[in-house]
């Protein structure tokens, strides 16, 4: 039988020979094994030995094990350190070779764009308005300062069911049911949705479109007020570099009234193809609330005041995303719908 | 409509305001000028023949000329013979572009020089007479053709439906003196100069039979005149204008709708039947032949000019050919009207035909215009075509216009805009406009409108005028004072909670689509879900005549038109809403609109394929519950239109059904020009919306679980969730969860039968189970489904 010394030489011999893990963990188990291990056998008979034996035996044996186990835990580590070595060529892969796809599907853009603009705004405290699309006449024309034989009335020329219901010509009737609903100002919301307009279809207008229009009612408003909410929006969603300018203009429902201007992304307002060397693109209309279109929604011209604008949201996704076709909105086409 | 900038020259000294800076100016006031048009006449030069001669050798007949061009004479070769000796003509040296884009070149043809071009009218873009060159009236050889013709520009503007003033050079340049503060070089009302005689209401007599559809009618009378070609100046101004001239009556005519934007009409005088002139409704049956050559057959509510038999004009429309001004014409009527807007606009769209006057008349015009234009034209008369203007014209006028007063508080200004104009500066804006401003004690003013503007009413009405005039430029962006005493709070709106549903579909590959509302009504009723649609009474097309009551139809064209254009694989949806017509009584009130979640997908072509997507489908509809926070869905047989009678579940919230689940019909699917199969929902998302609830944490389970499986045999007939159902009874509270997770059929399970295989998971929420308590609740379980639905199991 051999002593400790000796089985100590005898396994670090094996250790270091040694090449994987496997085999280091063949000599742990060999020597080190509570039941029938080497180091265990070697104590085994200790009981055989006179008691001033045991004690050297025991302390040879404790050394023994904690050399062999050192041995064990250094040679792990220099054949970890070895296998992690050369990964980088045992388990290269082609990092060019492209994922597998996602499957995703898409919001549409209109989506989109009008979350923005609902996301600026309500970011100014503006609230979200919803209304029927389907509306009376008194809501879509009369309560807006157009009566039956207005001129203006051709720019909503509309689609009807019966003499007095239409499709709405723009979201401006729930202006008027908001102001109906909510009776005391401060009134400050938004109207996205859906209009119609009898237009033939092209390539610049359809006679179904999306707008956004916005109400301010509130004590003192100016038409300061106005142009800051509609370039602090604009800016929000186009840039800080963009500039607005409202334009006098007419709607029955405002007074003054303007058309507003922003200008040309391309060429900064100098003048360029894509804005017809105008400078600016015409982006809606906007303009104090006539006193008697406050009156028909309640509420009380002499004491308070209001802006309105309204846009169209495709005009704004035409803007943003240079988008030449508005169709190409409702046509459903995915490969145009994947591409936002 | 297009306005020239050397007419506006007429009213207004527009020395060093360049055509590009008027039409800036004129965009700052409200008419918008969307495009401007130059033609620069600065590089042409005048020149005088001296000489013309043939061309000896070219085989086209070539006429050499020599010509002054001051100080020296050049040799220039012409195609036309009309330059004779001593004309005076247009001359481009070697090196110009002219008008028309064309380069002149130093040239030598068949051995002669030729040093430039004498140009036509085409050339120069001042007419379509390009047979010869064009012939000058005045000038000194030498010197800028601009001193003969000054430089044309024309702008195209957009005049908002309020200024009809402003559809006239007149009216323009009014707007043009304000914005740049010079003085009108002309009065509004021009002097009426008519003396022969006999008076002309005595030679023409005029009734207003109707007179709520024309407020005045001006009859003037014009004899003796020499009806020929207008003059040089008038006939260019009309076709810068677009308007093609004709002789020189009906072009003064058309030349003072063009300047006062009052329209005008003259007839010959020994034409009209009786001398009479009855403004009066057609009568059925009466028809007129149109100046245009078209007969028109006239109705009972359109407003006509008629003599003694017959009408002789469609009020502010068209004039008849009968009674036209012609070459031999030497007496004339010279009418001046105002018409009742809406009447035109009806009359004229009747007939699909919208002329200058009718395009006025439509938007309402003052009747202070007709004796203004009627006097404008009367005196232009005289000057190009002679004749005598009659005094004392019939002028009837039953409805005299009513003056405006308008009490303004000045500082309304300084209010609506935000920023201070000088008082003094509002009042100059409003005079140079034309407005009569008188300050009262209190400091109030009281401000009348000039005739011409009947859009000016109310006090905002002169903010704006104010406003525009000042320069909203000026006014600087400011935000609305956050000093409130009360407000609404904020929620989110329906499409931005909706949101969460959209990002379930994104994530499991559906893409969003926009899809127009209306549809065709026809096809609605193929597919029998037309029931309750309205139908648009004055549709564009038959393909967009009806509103849709589904999303579905439209979302199984999106995937034929995608499949078309080579996408297999479509998943798509919609939200957006749906109309539904009232019932009973109430079909005149507003309908119905819900606002609906539809979902199509490709469902393969097989019956397996099909039925995986449908429970496809049922996931995605179950994650999106999920998502927007509300209670599950259960799910139970049905039948519904446009779905596959075997696999079509109605979708319930609690007891609210939210729609229908399951395969598109076949016949629809093919009807759509598909192959192979769909699978589709549509459901209503408000009740959803409203019974979603914030999601309420429950805590960790602190015990273990004991996980089951179990294989039930049923007939066929046995549906999953009636097993899962009994499981659950049966189960009680220590059964955390169970759901089908395999369906099999085939060997061991006898014909007729299937195998439906479930996943049991038991906890309880105090204590860890032992397999033997869990060992009793199975017998309980497989007990309760034998008793129930004649369950056996297999191991």
């Amino acid at each position: 039988m051999s002593n400790p010394q000796e089985l100590t030489q005898e396994a670090l011999a094996a250790i270091a020979r040694a090449q994987t893990e496997a085999e280091v963990a063949a000599i742990e188990v060999d020597y080190l094994r509570r039941k029938n291990g080497r180091l265990s056998s070697l104590l085994s008979e200790i009981g055989k030995l006179p008691p001033e034996e045991r004690a050297a035996l025991g302390q040879a044996a404790n050394e023994a094990k904690r050399a062999i186990e050192a041995a064990l835990a250094a040679k792990r580590q220099e054949l970890e350190e070895a296998r992690l070595a050369d990964i980088a060529e045992t388990e290269a892969i082609d990092i060019t070779f492209p994922g597998p796809p996602l499957g995703r599907g898409h919001l549409h853009v209109l989506t989109q764009v009008q979350r923005q603009i609902e996301t600026v705004l309500e970011s100014m405290g503006y609230q979200v308005e919803l209304g029927p699309e389907v509306e009376t006449e008194w809501y879509n024309f009369e309560a807006l300062n157009i009566p039956p034989g207005h001129p203006a009335r051709e720019n909503w020329d509309s689609f009807y069911f019966t003499p007095d219901l239409l499709l709405r010509a723009h979201t401006s009737p729930v202006q008027i049911r908001a102001m109906q609903r909510i009776k005391e100002p401060p009134i400050y919301i938004i109207t996205p949705g859906r209009c119609y307009r009898r237009d033939a279809p092209e390539a610049t207008r359809l006679p179904y479109f999306s707008q956004v229009e916005g109400l301010a009612v509130d004590k003192a408003l100016t038409v300061g007020d106005m142009k800051g909410t509609l370039l602090y929006m604009i800016q929000s969603l186009y840039g800080e570099e963009r500039k607005v300018r409202v334009r006098p203009s007419y709607f029955p429902f405002t007074e003054p009234s303007f058309e507003f201007d922003v200008t040309c992304g391309i060429c900064a307002g100098a003048g360029c193809k894509s804005c017809r060397h105008k400078g600016w693109l015409e982006v809606g209309g906007c303009g104090m609330v006539h006193p008697q279109v406050l009156r028909n929604g309640g509420i009380d011209p002499t004491k308070w005041n209001g802006y309105a604008w309204g846009f169209g949201i495709e005009r704004m996704a035409m803007l943003k995303h240079d988008v030449e076709d508005i169709r190409l909105f409702y046509e459903s086409d995915l490969r145009f719908l994947e591409q936002f | 409509m297009k306005i020239s900038y050397e007419w506006l020259g007429d009213f207004v000294d527009l020395g060093g305001v360049s055509p590009k800076e008027a039409a800036e100016v004129l965009t700052r006031l409200g008419i918008e000028v969307e495009s401007l048009n130059v033609i620069d006449l600065s590089q042409i030069i005048v020149g005088k023949v001296i000489e013309q001669k043939k061309h000896p050798k070219s085989r086209n007949p070539l006429w050499v000329h020599q010509v002054d061009i001051g100080g020296r004479t050049e040799q220039i070769i012409a195609g036309a013979d009309n330059a004779v000796p001593g004309s005076l003509v247009p001359v481009a040296l070697p090196g110009t572009t002219v008008p028309n884009g064309k380069l002149v070149k130093d040239l030598n043809i068949a051995g002669f020089s030729a040093k430039g071009m004498l140009c036509s009218a085409e050339e120069l873009l001042l007419g379509d007479d390009h047979s010869g060159i064009l012939i000058l009236d005045s000038g000194k050889p030498g010197d800028s053709l601009t001193t003969v013709i000054p430089s044309q520009a024309t702008m195209d503007v957009e005049v908002t439906s309020n200024r009809p003033d402003c559809t006239g050079h007149l009216g323009v340049a009014r707007e043009l003196a304000a914005g740049v503060d010079r003085p009108m070089k002309v009065d509004f009302m021009p002097a009426f100069t008519g003396k022969a005689e006999p008076a002309g209401r005595d030679l023409v007599k005029v009734t207003i039979d109707d007179s709520d559809l024309c407020s005045r009618y001006i009859g003037g009378v014009i004899t003796g005149v020499k009806v020929g070609n207008s003059p040089d100046w008038l006939q260019r101004r009309l076709r810068a204008c677009g308007v093609r001239p004709i002789n020189n009556i009906v072009d003064i005519t058309n030349y003072v709708l063009l300047e006062y934007a009052q329209p005008l009409h003259a007839f010959d005088r020994a034409k009209l039947s009786g001398g009479e002139v009855h403004v009066r409704r057609a009568r059925a049956g009466e028809k007129l032949l149109c100046l245009d050559g078209v007969e028109r057959e006239l109705t009972p509510e359109m407003l006509v000019i008629a003599d003694a038999d017959k009408p002789v004009a469609i009020a502010g429309v068209i004039g008849g050919e009968e009674t036209a001004v012609t070459d031999t014409t030497t007496d004339m009527l010279l009418e001046a009207a105002t018409f009742n807007g809406p009447s035109v606009r009806q009359t004229a769209r009747a007939f699909g035909l919208r002329t200058e006057a009718s395009a006025r008349f439509e938007k309402g015009l003052p009747a202070e215009l007709a004796l203004a234009g009627a006097r404008r034209a009367a005196a232009l008369i005289v000057e190009l075509a002679g004749g005598a203007v009659h005094r004392e014209w019939a002028d009837v006028y039953p409805r005299p216009q009513e003056p405006v007063r308008i009490r303004l508080k000045p500082w309304l200004v300084d209010e609506v805009l935000g920023i201070h104009v000088p008082l003094e500066d509002s009042e100059a804006i409003l005079v140079r406009l034309g407005f009569h401003v008188r300050v009262l004690g209190d400091g109030e003013w009281d401000v009348l409108p000039p005739v011409f503007r009947l859009d000016v009413s109310i006090p905002e009405d002169l903010v704006e005028e104010v406003g525009r005039v000042w320069g909203y430029d000026r006014v600087p962006p400011t935000l609305p004072g956050r000093q409130r005493d009360r407000w609404t709070p904020s929620t989110p709106s329906m499409g931005r909670r909706l949101d969460a549903a959209r990002q379930v579909l994104a994530g499991a590959g559906f893409t969003e689509t926009w899809n127009p509302a209306l549809v065709s009504g026809r096809v609605l009723e193929q597919l029998r879900v037309g029931a309750r649609a309205l139908r648009v009474s004055n549709a564009l097309s038959d393909d967009m005549d009806t509103l849709r009551t589904s999303l579905l139809p439209s979302l199984v064209n999106v995937v034929a038109l995608n499949r078309d254009r080579g996408r297999s694989d479509v998943k798509v949806y919609e939200i957006a809403t749906v109309f539904l017509a009232r019932v009973g009584d109430k079909t005149t009130q507003q309908p119905e609109e819900p606002q609906r979640l539809g979902v199509v997908a490709d469902a393969g072509a097989t019956a397996e394929s099909g039925r995986a997507a449908f429970y496809a489908m049922k996931s995605v509809l179950d994650a999106c519950i999920s998502e927007l926070g509300a209670p599950p869905c259960t799910f139970q047989r049905a039948s519904a239109e446009l779905f596959h009678p075997g696999r079509c579940a109605a979708v319930f919230q609690d007891a609210r059904q939210l729609g229908y689940l399951g395969e598109i019909h076949p016949s629809v699917v093919t009807g759509a020009n598909l192959e192979g199969r769909l699978v589709a929902m549509e459901i209503d998302v408000e009740p959803v919306l409203a019974a979603a609830s914030a999601v309420r944490a429950r805590p960790l389970p602190r015990f273990p679980a004991i996980e089951r499986d179990l294989a039930v045999v049923v007939e066929e007939h046995v549906a999953a969730g009636a097993l899962l159902a009994a499981i659950k009874e049966a189960g009680r509270d220590v059964l955390e969860n169970t759901r089908p997770f395999d369906e099999y059929r085939g060997a061991q399970v006898p014909d007729g039968s299937k195998s439906v295989a479930f996943a049991l998971t038991f906890r309880s929420p105090e204590r860890t189970l032992t397999d033997a308590e869990v060992d009793n609740v199975m017998v309980e379980i497989k007990l309760a489904l034998e008793k129930k639905h004649g369950a056996r199991f297999r191991e």
